[in-house]
């Protein structure tokens, strides 16, 4: 049962959602009965409440992390689903007059019984996680709601606003929350309410306690987050009444209550929440004397009650808690009522401005009447509920001990909040009912019987506690304060009368003295004149400018889309990261002594120095840079030679060539003209940052080189004969041990070629060089002689080299280059044209076949149930050739020498027929 | 089977590669072997996850040749979890792809080139052997360059340009990383890397791990090294750009974790405060990013930013419950970026525009796709019941645990303007009135697919918003087995 009050709502809401046609009544009546059947069931629970049972019920959610589905139902959390539930329903009746006929209705009220169903899962949870859970949902749900009219600027702003500052509170909320978790192990209501000693003395109380303020005061519309609740006005008026005045502000400080006895009884929780509490009472009450909206009026009291609620809350003693009680209670009726009634004078006048209201009491007497017994409640005068809370609250002002100023200062404030409740409450009915017709839009008159009921009810509550308290109310408050304490109630004594004392003379003070302020203002009209909106919109708009102001230059200084400038924000981070660690390498870099450098070394070493200078120098004149830099790789490839590892020198040197070839190819499509050359300190700040990343990286690799390291080398060299059959390691590596690497890698290589492909096919350059337009360039006859005389030796010794790879220097890689060369000269030196009429192939299918036989190579293990690329290896003795090697490594070898080679081919011919295409155009 | 099983993250993609790759000439028959290849792959990541969930690691040794000596691939939970998360992308976004919401031009090599980058991501997930992580790594560069590339349009050329280079940067990182622990180690197979790595010096570690650790941040587009993410991604349409923006930041952040949360752990302290403080200001950086743009896609490409930071965040809290942070965020988030680009797509379809300067009214006209939105959008803010609630309450929980309170703040900070950047998207293009008068919902919109995609999603994000028991108990397993530390 438990479990079925929570869900109905939902359940509502769900049924809204898929009922397509559903009209206003039917919408109506689905939230109503659900809200119907909510409090049925809270008052067959009744009983076992009343009578001080603790009723619990639980599911297993996320044990992992310790949330249950827990609903826990105390007093004070029956007292509160109990305003919830019976305000919802009083609510959904006067929406249902309310809303205009093109209003979507199904909508509305889905969003409304999705907010109830989340005030419901926050008074009713009994873990933490899980009121978070719905505390979160009543935000989502109250952001809907304010933007129902999303169409309008002003509900998105107030939307926005909204749920910025209470979506924001609820962040910190959770982080307080996860730091209770922590302190006190567990998220379950009972376990932290009676931690309560723990968790203040906890070296992290105060963090958690400021967390979870935040949150409940972003909620509560407290100084300084209080700004939000006037702009969500811009919310349909049931809306503001439900939400914005009866429940969901007041979720707030039902977490304050709720969470009392952990938190609450320190000086820190005293001087806080009093303090915010005192002061949200005071602007709020000032605030609202000075609103022309008669809802913003409305707001601005609304937030001057709940910094008094807060107050009464953070004066921490139990007869305090006992008046915050009484006071959410009464002040969700008055106010309630009062936004009814402020909704019913829109609907009928068209207009909620106090300037161009006044003497509607003639047109609406009934709805007058109500509205006036409710602002008389919100002033606290007598027979009324407000006055006997506000009485008690006098009364706690008074008996609170603090340092001497501060114990002044709570109960003269409280009577200055006091003068201006009474004074704003005076203007509320006065401008509206009485004094000169006002000229509002619509011609006024009574509305609708039923969308009156609401108000009735609620009117008529409010005088049977305010005259009858003993008979209508001591049992709820009694239940609801002693759910908060979680332990005995003081004594208390509710009465009209308790004689003359200080807290009459107060109120009498705040009466006379609300009246006299009010006629004051009202003959000079001041009040009409002054509009104190928007202050804390202004700061909030202030801080969204700052912000997005903030975003935009961070975001200009590091999206500036030149990509010199990312390369040095890259380049200079990973220095000065990579740099740090640096600082505490005490130990001596090297464990092992170095080689001696011989004379070849040296030479080799300011060959290639000498040609890397050269390329940054000469960098304007590309030829030079190409030729310089192909020195370079020539340079190191002689390294190589010189650390004996001819395929690596092999390698080197034929990666080199082609690439030399490719770049001089690419260098046609080069646009004539450089950028400008950067400033004098830019280059020495980029010379400084290439040095410093040239030495890093050459330290790295001292350091790890003079290390001694055992490696797995050693087993491939030791098993390369036996294991892999054959005698070349390197080339074992690469299509053996290491195949499946090299499958990746070639694999890189043919979509490289086959992406050029793609880039090129059929590309028009705008702009090409003076230098390419000259047109074919004259070929060389000696080279076109020579080059087709070497191409049948280059094929020969491009077969020879694969074969023999796989025990001396060669392999499909090398052999792949060789080839792919030999074709390239027949390029340089007879022209593109000559080459592709005679061997104009789609080496795109090249590529295919050789990714083919490589993946088919490895896959053909699977049939003998081994893995990926295992390999067999029968050796066959050739005449001539000698001994090779005809093993399944071959057919993989096959496909790195197709791929390598037809990719090479790939992107030369594609380079060489831009400039055809170009020329044909 | 095991054998097969265990190379099949990259054996079944890059398969389907080849073969669209062969059938390019015929656009429907590519289409279909495009989705029989991904639904396979689907279904054998599922049968590794079922296979690994137990704490059996599959391993395959490649060539035969034993580790350490050889290339393995040994794939364990989160390394299951993550290859099944990549095959769940790739079926989502190529569905999504076959509607007519930006699915940009349909150049034959598109499909081929989607697959490469599919098994480059599944390969750097499933391996157990440094080196061969590079080689996935740059099969996932040139594949995704060349998916750049192929548009042809100016600015994807430019964008291909400056994601190639500064990717490039990085990649030469990561080849001196692995080759400075390779010679410091003499392995590149991570068992024996782990093991090694309890002789080095700690000095040398924290250098080696220092720049390898800097390639791979530049792999996941951390602050300040993410330049290439948001100087290219918009150029994408809009189905590839779901799946790029889904997984492939997230390789790099898996690599982080890989070699600081297991391979080398625990790490010294020193690079794990480091991180952490890069990852704050990845968070704040890219949530700034976001708030200052209007296009849809760049708002989307900066959060991805800011959610790496958080992914980072968990990383660095480190320990058994910083990595279960790290893989639960990790899995959740790639499903709910994906889906809000895919849904950005749809409302590019439906209004015109990703500019939400000249979008808007879809609230009034499909209020079907606002709920839609705000499934991923929620989570990603971290709003409760859904995935993203759970994900940053793992990071946050442990961060306060470690007394991390500037980190905690930052990360609340950062949720509080991701709330907002999502409320800028909902406010302009979904409650605001479209500005031009005359729009009209185009009547011919192609969007079964794209819908069948964005909802199972999203359904996806709802089920675990629900019922987060059974990943975060998947995760934690996995985090259990990492790192050393005893199954």
């Amino acid at each position: 049962m438990l479990f079925a009050l929570i869900a109905l709502p939902f359940a509502a809401a769900l049924a809204l959602m898929l009922a397509p046609r559903a009209g206003r009544n039917l919408s109506a009546w689905t939230v109503g009965l659900a809200a119907l059947a909510g409090l049925a069931i809270l008052f067959v629970l009744a009983p076992a409440v009343f009578g001080g049972e603790v009723l619990r019920a639980r599911a297993p959610w996320i044990e992992a992390i310790g949330l249950e589905f827990f609903i826990r139902i105390d007093g004070w959390a029956w007292l509160f689903a109990f305003l919830v539930l019976g305000i919802g329903a009083l609510i959904v009746l006067y929406a249902r007059w309310y809303l205009a006929p093109e209003d979507p209705p199904r909508r509305f009220f889905a969003y409304l019984a999705l907010f109830m169903g989340a005030m419901l899962g926050i008074t009713l949870a009994g873990n933490l996680l899980l009121l978070i859970v719905f505390w979160e949902l009543t935000s989502i749900s109250s952001f809907l709601l304010i933007g129902f009219w999303g169409r309008r600027h002003e509900a998105r702003a107030g939307a926005r606003m909204a749920l910025a500052v209470t979506g924001g509170g609820g962040l910190a909320l959770l982080a307080g929350v996860l730091v209770i978790g922590h302190i006190v192990g567990s998220y379950d209501l009972d376990l932290v309410l009676a931690s309560g000693e723990l968790i203040r003395s906890h070296p992290l109380y105060v963090p958690a306690l400021v967390l979870v303020l935040l949150g409940a005061f972003a909620k509560s519309a407290q100084f300084p987050f209080h700004f939000w609740l006037p702009h969500a006005m811009a919310a349909p008026t049931p809306v503001s009444a439900y939400l914005h005045s009866a429940t969901m502000v007041k979720a707030g400080v039902f977490l304050l209550a709720r969470l009392h006895p952990a938190l609450a009884g320190s000086t820190e929780w005293l001087l806080i929440v009093s303090a915010i509490g005192l002061s949200t009472l005071v602007l709020g009450a000032v605030a609202a004397v000075f609103q022309q909206d008669l809802k913003g009026l409305l707001a601005y009291s609304t937030i001057s009650h709940l910094g008094l609620i807060t107050l009464l809350f953070g004066l921490g003693s139990p007869l305090a808690v006992v008046a915050g009680v009484f006071h959410i209670l009464n002040h969700a009726t008055f106010k309630a009522s009062l936004f009814m009634a402020a909704g019913i004078i829109d609907h009928e006048t068209g207009t909620r401005d106090l300037r161009r209201l006044g003497g509607l009491y003639a047109a609406m007497p009934i709805t007058g009447t109500l509205a006036i017994v409710a602002s008389l409640a919100m002033a606290g005068v007598p027979l009324l509920n407000g006055f006997l809370s506000k009485e008690m609250f006098l009364a706690e002002t008074l008996a609170f001990e603090s340092w001497p100023s501060y114990q002044l200062a709570v109960p003269v404030l409280a009577v200055f909040a006091g003068i201006c409740s009474v004074a704003y409450s005076a203007r509320f009915v006065h401008e509206t009912f009485f004094g000169p017709k006002g000229h509002p839009p619509k011609t006024p008159h009574e509305p609708p019987r039923l969308m009156r009921v609401p108000v009735e009810i609620l009117v008529v509550l409010c005088l049977a506690v305010g005259i009858l308290p003993n008979l209508v109310v001591a049992d709820l408050l009694a239940l609801g304060a002693g759910g908060v304490l979680q332990g005995p109630l003081p004594d208390y004594h509710l009465a009209i009368w308790h004689g003359f004392n200080w807290p009459l003379a107060m109120s009498a003070i705040s009466l006379a003295g609300g009246l006299a302020l009010y006629a004051i203002l009202h003959r000079r009209g001041i009040a009409r004149r002054i509009d104190l909106l928007s202050r804390g919109k202004i700061a909030f708009e202030g801080i969204v400018a700052a912000l997005i102001g903030l975003a935009q230059r961070v975001t200009r200084t590091l999206e500036t889309g030149r990509i010199q400038g990312y390369l040095l924000w890259l380049l200079a981070f990973i220095l000065l990261v990579g740099a740090s660690p640096f600082v505490d390498l005490a130990a001596p870099l090297s464990t092992k002594p170095a080689q001696p450098a011989g004379p070849m070394a040296v030479g080799l070493w300011l060959l290639i120095v000498a040609g890397a200078l050269t390329v940054t120098v000469a960098y304007r004149r590309r030829l030079v840079a190409v030729i310089a830099m192909g020195i370079v790789g020539l340079g190191v490839s002689l390294v190589f030679a010189l650390l004996s590892a001819p395929d690596l020198a092999l390698t080197q040197l034929l990666v080199d060539m082609v690439t030399t070839v490719l770049l001089l190819m690419a260098l046609r499509y080069l646009p004539a003209i450089s950028p400008p050359e950067p400033e004098r300190l830019a280059r020495w700040r980029d010379g400084a940052i290439a040095v410093a990343a040239g030495l890093g990286t050459t330290a790295i690799v001292y350091m790890v080189l003079t290390r001694p390291h055992p490696s797995i080398a050693e087993y491939i060299l030791a098993t390369t004969m036996s294991e892999a059959g054959g005698a070349n390691a390197v080339n074992t590596v690469i299509v053996d041990y290491r195949g499946f690497d090299t499958l990746g890698e070639i694999t890189v290589f043919a979509i490289a070629g086959i992406v050029i492909y793609a880039l090129l096919d059929r590309v028009r350059l705008t702009a090409l060089t003076p230098f390419a337009a000259k047109g074919p360039a004259p070929h060389s006859l000696l080279l076109n002689l020579c080059a087709q005389l070497i191409l049948p030796l280059a094929v020969a010794v491009s077969a020879y080299l694969f074969l023999r790879g796989h025990n001396a220097p060669g392999g499909g890689f090398i052999a792949g280059l060789v080839l792919a060369i030999a074709l390239i000269l027949q390029y340089i030196a007879a022209g593109s044209e000559w080459v592709d009429e005679r061997l104009d192939h789609d080496w795109n299918r090249w590529i295919g076949a050789g990714l083919l036989a490589a993946a088919a190579t490895g896959i053909g293990a699977f049939a003998f149930a081994h893995p990926f690329l295992t390999s067999s290896t029968p050796h066959v003795h050739l005449p001539l050739v000698g001994e090779i090697h005809l093993a399944s490594a071959m057919g993989f070898d096959t496909g790195v020498y197709l791929v390598v080679f037809a990719a090479c081919l790939l992107m030369l011919a594609m380079l060489g027929k831009v400039s055809r295409w170009e020329a044909r155009d | 089977m095991s054998v097969w099983l265990a190379a099949s993250p990259v054996l079944v993609p890059l398969a389907t590669a080849l073969a669209t790759a062969l059938a390019y000439r015929h656009a429907r028959l590519q289409r279909l072997l495009s989705l029989a290849g991904i639904v396979a792959f689907f279904g054998t990541a599922l049968t590794l996850v079922a296979t690994v969930q137990g704490g059996e690691t599959l391993a395959v040794a490649f060539g035969s040749w034993p580790a350490p000596f050889g290339i393995e691939f040994r794939i364990d939970r989160l390394g299951a979890s993550l290859v099944l998360i990549t095959a769940l992308m790739g079926l989502a976004c190529l569905v999504f792809h076959e509607s007519d919401a930006d699915p940009g031009n349909r150049h034959p090599l598109l499909l081929p080139l989607v697959h490469g980058v599919l098994a480059g991501v599944a390969g750097a997930f499933a391996t157990a052997d440094l080196f061969n992580l590079y080689v996935w790594f740059e099969v996932m560069l040139i594949a995704a360059l060349g998916v750049f590339a192929i548009g042809g349009r100016r600015d994807q050329l430019d964008a291909s340009f400056k994601y190639l280079t500064l990717n490039l940067l990085g990649t030469l990182l990561l080849l001196i990383g692995v080759g400075a622990i390779y010679a410091a180690t003499g392995h590149l197979n991570y068992g024996a890397l782990a093991e090694a790595a309890a002789g080095l010096p700690p000095a040398l570690t924290t250098l080696l791990l220092t720049v390898l650790g800097l390639a791979f941040l530049v792999k996941a587009g951390a602050f300040p090294l993410f330049a290439w993410l948001p100087a290219s991604y918009h150029t994408l349409p809009g189905p590839i750009l779901a799946l790029f923006a889904g997984l492939l930041t997230k390789v790099g952040a898996y690599a982080v974790l890989r070699v600081v949360g297991d391979v080398f752990a625990p790490p010294p302290a020193v690079l794990l405060e480091a991180l952490g403080w890069i990852a704050a200001a990845t968070m704040l950086v890219g949530v700034l990013g976001a708030a200052y743009h209007w296009d849809i896609r760049r708002i989307l490409a900066f959060h991805i930013i800011s959610q790496i930071g958080y992914i980072l965040l968990a990383t660095a809290l480190a320990g058994e419950a910083g990595n279960a942070a790290t893989l639960f965020y990790t899995l959740h988030h790639i499903v709910v970026k994906a889906n809000l680009f895919l849904i950005g797509a749809i409302v590019w379809r439906l209004t015109g525009s990703y500019d939400l300067r000249r979008i808007g009214g879809l609230w009034q006209a499909r209020p079907w796709l606002g709920v839609l939105f705000a499934i991923p959008a929620l989570s990603l803010v971290g709003i409760p019941p859904l995935s993203g609630f759970w994900a940053k309450y793992l990071v946050l929980f442990e961060a306060i645990g470690q007394g991390r309170i500037v980190w905690t703040v930052v990360a609340l900070l950062v949720s509080v303007l991701t709330l907002y950047s999502m409320m800028k998207i909902w406010l302009e293009a979904f409650w605001r009135p479209h500005p031009d008068a005359g729009w009209t919902l185009p009547r011919d919109a192609r969007l079964a697919p794209a819908v069948a995609a964005t909802v199972g999603l999203a359904a996806i994000t709802l089920w675990i918003g629900t019922q987060p028991e059974a990943l975060i108990a998947y995760a934690r397993a996995a985090a259990a087995t990492m790192g050393g530390a005893a199954p």
